[in-house]
């Protein structure tokens, strides 16, 4: 069995170290290391991509992100877990987001970080803007589900 | 009563700035406030529609009342990965 989670949950300004942080996840008890490696393309709708620019509302990014890996300890027999998010000027081929996850067995890593990438592309509130030769554009994104009901007022302090 | 506003994409440049601090009626719901801040900024109503609110770091529905001190968000949406 894996060792107490030591997840690794990060936004950070500098090159993302891919072979490090899937060193980082992998423990004795693992038979698997599921990575995703979000990179950033040349193209975006038929047109020639130049560069790319992300920002996040960072405090909740982070929140959300451990709201992603704590569903994922609950819900997949996985061991640990590293989401890295990069922000700022990217280039061509850079990572812009690594997702690395270690089970004892393929399915689970494999399920948990599809289920990883894909909520956080839906949750996390990060933004890229696309430029091109002949302007710029904030990618379409998507809206995240919000609470139906009005939760009653809490206090400012959580 | 004053919350903190924070802008993010499009709205930021729109906006100019990432936050600032808005005076509310005490009871003020969500989306008194982004009517007041639409009242401040007018380019901002035509993105009512393609936000979502987010209070103290929780996405929130627009009914949501505020607090004193609150955090709220208006946030485009989300295209990271």
């Amino acid at each position: 069995m894996g060792a107490p989670s030591e997840d690794r949950i990060e936004i950070t300004r500098t090159v993302i170290p891919n072979a490090a942080i899937a060193a980082q996840v992998r423990t004795d008890g693992d038979g698997a290391v599921a990575t995703f490696d979000g990179c950033v393309r040349n193209h975006s709708h038929g047109r020639e991509t130049l560069y790319l620019e992300y920002e996040a509302y960072e405090a909740m990014a982070l929140a959300k992100m451990h709201e992603i890996a704590a569903h994922i300890h609950a819900n997949y027999a996985v061991c640990q877990l590293a989401m890295v998010h990069r922000v700022g000027r990217l280039e061509i081929g850079e990572t812009s987001v690594f997702i690395a996850v270690s089970a004892a067995h393929r399915a689970a890593a494999f399920d948990a970080c599809r289920y990883a990438i894909d909520t956080l592309k839906k949750t996390v509130p990060i933004w890229k803007k696309e430029f091109f030769a002949d302007g710029a554009v904030w990618a379409d994104g998507e809206l995240p589900p919000v609470p139906a009901e009005t939760p009653a007022a809490k206090p400012a302090s959580n | 009563m004053t919350v903190k506003v924070l802008y993010f994409g499009r709205l930021k440049e729109l906006s100019g700035t990432s936050e600032e601090i808005v005076e509310v009626q005490d009871g003020a719901l969500i989306e008194d406030l982004f009517a007041r801040c639409s009242t401040m900024r007018p380019e901002l109503n035509k993105f009512r529609a393609s936000l979502v609110a987010a209070r103290n770091r929780e996405f929130a529905p627009w009914s949501t009342p505020l607090s004193a001190g609150d955090e709220v968000g208006f946030l485009p949406p989300v295209s990271g990965g």
